[in-house]
């Protein structure tokens, strides 16, 4: 039996004598699209960081395909292919639009051809985000919405297996929202990977995704598919309150 | 366009290739303190206008350059010599990156800094304890010419790492680094070996430098091969001209080469005063460097973005 793509068991994290994450056990298989919410402080973002290195777990055992990847510095995570976006998009701000997506795709081993490749590559993934007529423009002058698109194509282009979202919707209008689910929706498929979804707009994010994590207090509230989420009178308890999606 | 850029620099290396035969001593000093700064300035910025890790050891590469010199040159070639310098520097940055490149901003820039001062006083108490003396005599020195092609010849090679480093990946890791480390390692950029390596790539041409200048003081002391204003000329020029270009370092050289010996021949008390002063100036009303007010090939990637013209387009 082949190993998950991501597995934690029992994972905790503490920051000083605060518990950011506690008794996470969590497994996610290879081409699942997994949504993730909480009320702020839940530890979601902490989850993501977890999954992509930049910290290290205090307690419990963490594993990528069945690789240890404790201790591992954050570039080896995504060698082994985790990539991930930021709530506050973190593009290189004074590189043009095209470099920051060109740099996943420059780094030496990852590309067989060389530069010319590079520029149809990279031109792919620039028109398959829209980011085309953009692409000469300094990625810290566009608008933050913007931002999370080139992050995305940042990602995108180290060839993820699994992509970590982390409120990618955020700032955007209820249609606007639909129209980058749908675009996940459709680069995972393309690609074939496992996405993992953090977004505050919970109507969105229930009608995409095929399985809900809760977080709440650092701890896993519920899991499974939305349809039970919605209903699942802890979660509405806790977080979704009476205003829940139907 | 292009092709006259390069048609006209190979004219300029020519000339000053051709100096040593129609130029005075005075003319081929004024050069060699010129292209020796161009040299510094450009390996500076190739790491740390990239990067934006201000490190302060090109005395201590120029240094340990200069002393690997004092050591080989009785007994080795000229080349092996100018090699000797490059490696002992290289070797040096890499313990000193395996050491102080973890530190970020401030730190960084202080710890290189204090480093070389160390390095200065070990050298000397190193001496004196082995040898009995401190500082060592020059024996065997080349020619004025031979020292300023070789110099001539360090900047050159400073100036096409420069450009080779700015166009490949590794020069795209680099100013990935200086925009955001953390991210640039989320997506797969080792970014400690990276910067050690660039570090070491930063210290060969002062390190040859330091073995070809040497040979111009007839003996030679921890106080005048290690001196921090080696690496305060160093920042200066990169920054009066530029760091982000190569026309920066180079025309920062030229002009504060010009600008150092127009002033200590005028006004011998005070140059050093006038020079802060000029400087200042230019820090404040030049910021990006002289090499900023030269029209660019590209500048809307880097400049012209930055104001509303970026925001109509949004979400088009």
């Amino acid at each position: 039996m082949p190993y998950p793509m991501i597995a934690l068991d029992d994972l905790a994290v503490r920051f000083g004598g605060v518990a950011a994450l506690s008794g996470v056990t969590f497994t996610a298989g290879a081409s699942e699209f997994i949504g993730v919410i909480g009320p702020n402080g839940a530890g979601k973002t902490t989850l993501f960081n977890v999954i992509s290195g930049m910290v290290s777990p205090s307690a419990g055992a963490f594993r990528i395909d069945g690789v240890d990847l404790i201790g591992q510095r954050a570039h080896v995570f995504n060698r082994v292919g985790i990539a991930r976006t930021f709530q506050t998009a973190r593009v290189f701000r004074n590189l043009s639009v095209r470099e920051n997506v060109e740099f996943g795709l420059r780094l030496p081993g990852r590309r067989g051809g060389r530069a010319r490749h590079l520029r149809t590559e990279a031109d792919d993934l620039l028109d398959r985000l829209g980011l085309r007529p953009q692409a000469g423009l300094t990625a810290g002058s566009l608008p933050p919405t913007r931002q999370r698109l080139i992050e995305i194509g940042m990602a995108l282009a180290t060839n993820p297996r699994v992509l970590l979202l982390d409120e990618v919707a955020a700032g955007l209008t209820q249609g606007e929202a639909k129209t980058m689910a749908s675009l996940i929706r459709d680069l995972r498929s393309e690609r074939d990977m496992c996405v993992i979804w953090i977004e505050h707009n919970v109507e969105v994010l229930m009608r995409t995704v095929e399985r809900v994590l809760v977080l709440h207090h650092g701890e896993v509230l519920a899991d499974g598919p939305p349809a039970r989420i919605t209903k699942d009178p802890v979660v509405i308890d806790a977080y979704l309150g009476e205003t829940a999606v139907d | 366009m292009r092709r006259t850029g390069w048609i006209l620099c190979a004219a300029i290396i020519a000339c000053l290739a051709a100096l040593p035969w129609f130029g005075s001593n005075f003319t081929i000093s004024l050069a060699l303190s010129i292209t020796m700064y161009a040299g510094l300035a450009l390996s500076w910025a190739m790491f740390s206008g990239t990067t934006g890790y201000i490190a302060l050891s090109s005395s201590a590469f120029f240094g340990v350059g200069a002393y690997a010199c004092a050591i080989l040159l009785e007994s080795w070639p000229w080349p092996i010599v100018i090699l000797g310098g490059a490696l002992t520097a290289a070797l040096l940055a890499l313990l000193l990156g395996l050491c102080v490149l973890h530190l970020r901003g401030t730190y960084f820039a202080i710890l290189t800094f204090g480093i070389s001062e160390l390095l200065k006083n070990l050298v000397g108490y190193v001496e004196k304890s082995q040898f009995g003396t401190v500082g060592r005599m020059m024996l065997g020195v080349p020619s004025l010419s031979v020292i300023y092609w070789t110099v001539l010849g360090l900047a050159v090679a400073a100036a096409i790492i420069y450009w080779a480093v700015a166009r490949s990946d590794f020069g795209a890791a680099l100013r990935a680094i200086g925009s955001d480390e953390d991210r640039a390692a989320t997506l797969g950029l080792n970014v400690r070996n990276t910067k050690i390596a660039a570090f070491c790539l930063s210290a060969i041409i002062p390190g040859s430098l330091g073995a070809a200048v040497a040979v111009r003081w007839t003996y030679i002391d921890p106080q005048i091969v290690f001196n921090p204003f080696i690496v305060f000329q160093t920042v200066l020029v990169a920054t009066i001209g530029g760091a982000s270009r190569l026309a920066g370092p180079v025309l920062g050289a030229v002009v504060f080469g010009l600008l150092e010996e127009l002033l200590r021949l005028h006004f011998a008390h005070y140059y050093l005063i006038l020079l802060g002063i000029l400087l200042i100036l230019s820090v404040l009303y030049v910021p990006n460097g002289l090499a900023s007010l030269i029209p660019s090939r590209r500048p809307q990637l880097l400049h012209r973005a930055g104001g509303k013209h970026a925001l109509p387009n949004d979400r088009s």
